[in-house]
C-alpha cells in the first residue's frame, strides 16, 4: 500500500481526507485538511480562574507563524462566560469547527475556526449531554464523517466512573450512545470507565481508555491520593470495539488509568500506545502472529514509585518516537519507538514545574506544551504556573522558542491546544 | 497511477448483525436531472436505499470524484449480482450549476442507467444560490479554489462524502475515503435492506 494512503493532500481537484492521526498526529484519520507545513495558530483551550480577568473559559489564540509580526502573541480570546472546566476539543473531519468540553458543567462549545483562524468564533453551545445520554465529563472529541465521536468520563446518577460514548451529528444533534462494558469479555472484566477514544479505519478497529469519575476528578488531588477507596475508583482497563457495529470486542486489563491513545500512523502497522497515569507505564495494544489483539506493558516512565503522572502523549508521524509529559515532575521524555515493543528513552528535559499537554507539528520540528491538568489537580503557590511554551526540536535538544504566560495575561490554566 | 480502495484489513461484520446510526435526515432541494426536468431531491431520497455525492464533472483529482465514480460503478455492480437493483438508488448531485448544466450531465452520464436497471440520478441545482443551503445542511464543506492574484479556478476543494440514506430519508452512514470500503458498503446496504423487511413502508424510525 502506498504511503500516500496516510498522508492528506490538497491534490488539483478535490481535497480529500485520508488516514492520518499526528497532533497534527493526535486528530481523528477521518480529518481532512491536515497541517503538513508551518502552522499559523495555536488554539488553546483555557480553563478560568476566578479573579482572573473575566474568570471564564476561554478559547485563546496564539500566532505560531515566524513570519508574522504577532508571532508568539495571543491574537483573539473568545469567552465562553462560563467557568466549566474547560479541558479538551476537537475539530469536526471538514475542520470547519472546533468542538470543544466542559467537564464540570457538561457544556458542549462549537467554535467556527474555518472562517477565520485567527478570530474564532462561538457559533453554538450543546447543552444536553447529559439529559440525551446520562453520560457527562465530554472529555474526547473525536471526529467521524459527519458526526462527533464523544469520550466522557462520568455519569448523572452516581458522578462515578461508569460512562459511555456519545455520537452527535455536525449539526449538534445527538446521535447515539454507547455504555462502556462492565461485563466479562474473553476473562477481563470490565469497569465501565472511559477517558479517550481512537480509531484505526483500516482495521475496523475503536480503542477506548478509563480515567476516574466526577468524584475523583473534581477533588483536590491531595485529598484524592490520601483516600484509599478514591484510589480504587480509577480505571484499569482499555476496551476494544467493533467500530461499525459499536460493540465491544475485547477487554484487556491495563492497570493504573490508561490515558491518551495514539494509533501509529504507518500504512500496515497494527498497534497503539498509551500510557497509564497512576503506575507509569507504557502499554502497547497490538495484533499477535494469528491477528488477536493483545496488550503488553512494553516500558516504564521515571521512577512509578515517585508516581510522575503521565498526562499526555504525541507520536511522531512515523511513529519512530514519542514524546511523554509528567506532571508531578514537570518533565518532557522522549523514546525511541522504531521497535514498539521496546521503547527507549533517549531524551529527558524539565520543561516547567507542571506539564500537561504536548502537541508537536506533522515533521516533528516543532513541539508546544501547556501546564494545566485539572483545576483542582494543578498545584499550588509558586507551581502553578501556566503558560503555553514553544520548543524546536532538531532531534537532541529542545530549544525554547517563545513562552507565553497565561497568569500574566489574565487568561487562565492553559489546556489543550488544536493548530490551524 | 490509478486511485484504488483504501486498506481493508478486517472482515466487515454481516449484514443486519449491527445498526447504522441515524445520522439526520436528508435535505430537501429542488433540482434539475439530466433531463432538464424539475426534480424535487425529496422524492429521490426515499422508497429506496440511496447512495448520494456530490461531484463536479471536470473534477480530474484521482482520489476524488472520478475515484468515487469509479466505487458507486463497481458497487453497482455487486448490488445487481446480488438482485438489489430494484430497491437501491445512486445519487450524483454537481457543485458547478454553471458549468454542469443538464446537458452537460446527460453527456457525463450517458447510458448508465439503462445498463443495470439500478437507478443513478445526476442532478444539478438552478444556480449557486439554492444549492449552498443544500451543502450546508448535508454538511458538506466546499471551497473554489483561488490563483496567487485571488482569482477563483477551476478547482472546486471539497472533501469526498458518500452519503447512504434509508428509504425514509434519513442519512444512516456517511463514507468518506478511508470508509470507502465497497464490501462494507455492501454489507451496509443491505443492513438497510434487512430493516425494510421488518418494517413496513412509509414508518419514520429516527
Amino acid at each position: 500500500m502506498s504511503a500516500m494512503k496516510w498522508l492528506p493532500i490538497l491534490l488539483t481537484g478535490c481535497t480529500l481526507a485520508f488516514s492520518a492521526t499526528a497532533d497534527e498526529t493526535c486528530n481523528s484519520p477521518y480529518m481532512s485538511k491536515l497541517i503538513k507545513g508551518q502552522e499559523a495558530y495555536v488554539h488553546v483551550w483555557t480553563l478560568g480562574v476566578e479573579g482572573l480577568g473575566d474568570g471564564f473559559d476561554k478559547l485563546v489564540t496564539i500566532n505560531v507563524d515566524p513570519k508574522s509580526k504577532s508571532f508568539g502573541k495571543v491574537v483573539n480570546s473568545v469567552s465562553v462566560g462560563a467557568r466549566g472546566e474547560a479541558h479538551h476539543m476537537g475539530f469536526t473531519d471538514d475542520r470547519r469547527y472546533l468542538w470543544a468540553g466542559g467537564l464540570s458543567n457538561n457544556q458542549i462549545y462549537v467554535f467556527d475556526v474555518g472562517a477565520n483562524p485567527a478570530k474564532p468564533k462561538l457559533v453554538k453551545t450543546i447543552s444536553d449531554l447529559g439529559a440525551k445520554s446520562g453520560f457527562v465529563g465530554p472529555h474526547t472529541f473525536y471526529a467521524m464523517p459527519g458526526r462527533m465521536l464523544i469520550g466522557t468520563l462520568s455519569n448523572t446518577k452516581d458522578s462515578g466512573g461508569r460512562t459511555g460514548m456519545v455520537v452527535y451529528n455536525n449539526k449538534g444533534e445527538f446521535v447515539a450512545k454507547y455504555d462502556l462494558p462492565t461485563g466479562d469479555i474473553g476473562g477481563v472484566m470490565g469497569d465501565g470507565y472511559g477517558y479517550d477514544v481512537a480509531i484505526n479505519p483500516s482495521k475496523n478497529a475503536l480503542l477506548t481508555s478509563s480515567f476516574t469519575g466526577i468524584d475523583n476528578y473534581r477533588r483536590p488531588l491531595g485529598d484524592v491520593v490520601a483516600d484509599a477507596a478514591a484510589m480504587k475508583r480509577f480505571g484499569n482497563t482499555m476496551v476494544l470495539w467493533d467500530l461499525k457495529a459499536m460493540k465491544p470486542q475485547q477487554i484487556f486489563a491495563v492497570p493504573g488509568s490508561p490515558l491518551e491513545i495514539r494509533w501509529s500512523l504507518v500504512p500496515g502497522d497494527n498497534w497503539a500506545i498509551t500510557a497509564t497515569a497512576l503506575t507509569s507505564k507504557l502499554w502497547l495494544i497490538k495484533q499477535d502472529s494469528v491477528g488477536k489483539w493483545q496488550a503488553k506493558d512494553v516500558g516504564t516512565i521515571g521512577d512509578p514509585a515517585k508516581i510522575p503522572l503521565p498526562v499526555d502523549i504525541s507520536i511522531r508521524a512515523d511513529a519512530k518516537g514519542l514524546w511523554v509529559n509528567t506532571f508531578s515532575d514537570g518533565m518532557t521524555r522522549y523514546f525511541d519507538l522504531t521497535n514498539p515493543e521496546q521503547p527507549k528513552e533517549t531524551y529527558a528535559k524539565q520543561t516547567g514545574k507542571q506539564v500537561n499537554m504536548i502537541s508537536q507539528s506533522w515533521d516533528g520540528k516543532r513541539v508546544y506544551i501547556t501546564s494545566s491538568l485539572l483545576e483542582r489537580w494543578d498545584k499550588g503557590g509558586a507551581d502553578n504556573e501556566q503558560f503555553l511554551r514553544a520548543f524546536a526540536w532538531d532531534g537532541k535538544e529542545l530549544k525554547p522558542i517563545f513562552e507565553v504566560d497565561f497568569t500574566k495575561e489574565k487568561l487562565g490554566r492553559a489546556h489543550h491546544m488544536k493548530f490551524s | 497511477m490509478q486511485a484504488h480502495a483504501p486498506s481493508m484489513q478486517f472482515v466487515p461484520p454481516a449484514p443486519g448483525t449491527y445498526q447504522l446510526q441515524r445520522i439526520q435526515r436528508a435535505p430537501d432541494a429542488v433540482l434539475k436531472d439530466a433531463r432538464d426536468r424539475q426534480r424535487r431531491l425529496g422524492t429521490l431520497t426515499r422508497g429506496k436505499v440511496t447512495l448520494l455525492t456530490f461531484f463536479y464533472t471536470y473534477c480530474v483529482d484521482e482520489w476524488g470524484c472520478p475515484f468515487a465514480y469509479r466505487t458507486m460503478l463497481g458497487l453497482r455492480e455487486r448490488l445487481t449480482e446480488r438482485g438489489h437493483a430494484g430497491r437501491v438508488r445512486f445519487v450524483s448531485i454537481s457543485f458547478d450549476p454553471t458549468n454542469d448544466t443538464p446537458e452537460v450531465l446527460r453527456r457525463y452520464s450517458g447510458n448508465l442507467k439503462a445498463e443495470t436497471g439500478l437507478a443513478w440520478e445526476f442532478l444539478t441545482a438552478r444556480n449557486m444560490v439554492e444549492l449552498l443551503p443544500l451543502l450546508e445542511d448535508f454538511g458538506q464543506d466546499v471551497n473554489i479554489e483561488k490563483d496567487a492574484k485571488g482569482q477563483p479556478t477551476r478547482t472546486i476543494n471539497h472533501m469526498l462524502k458518500l452519503f447512504l440514506i434509508d428509504r425514509n430519508g434519513t442519512v444512516r452512514e456517511i463514507y468518506a475515503l478511508d470508509y470507502l470500503h465497497p464490501a462494507m458498503m455492501v454489507n451496509d446496504i443491505e443492513t438497510l435492506l434487512m430493516e425494510e423487511n421488518a418494517a413496513p413502508v412509509g414508518v419514520l424510525r429516527r
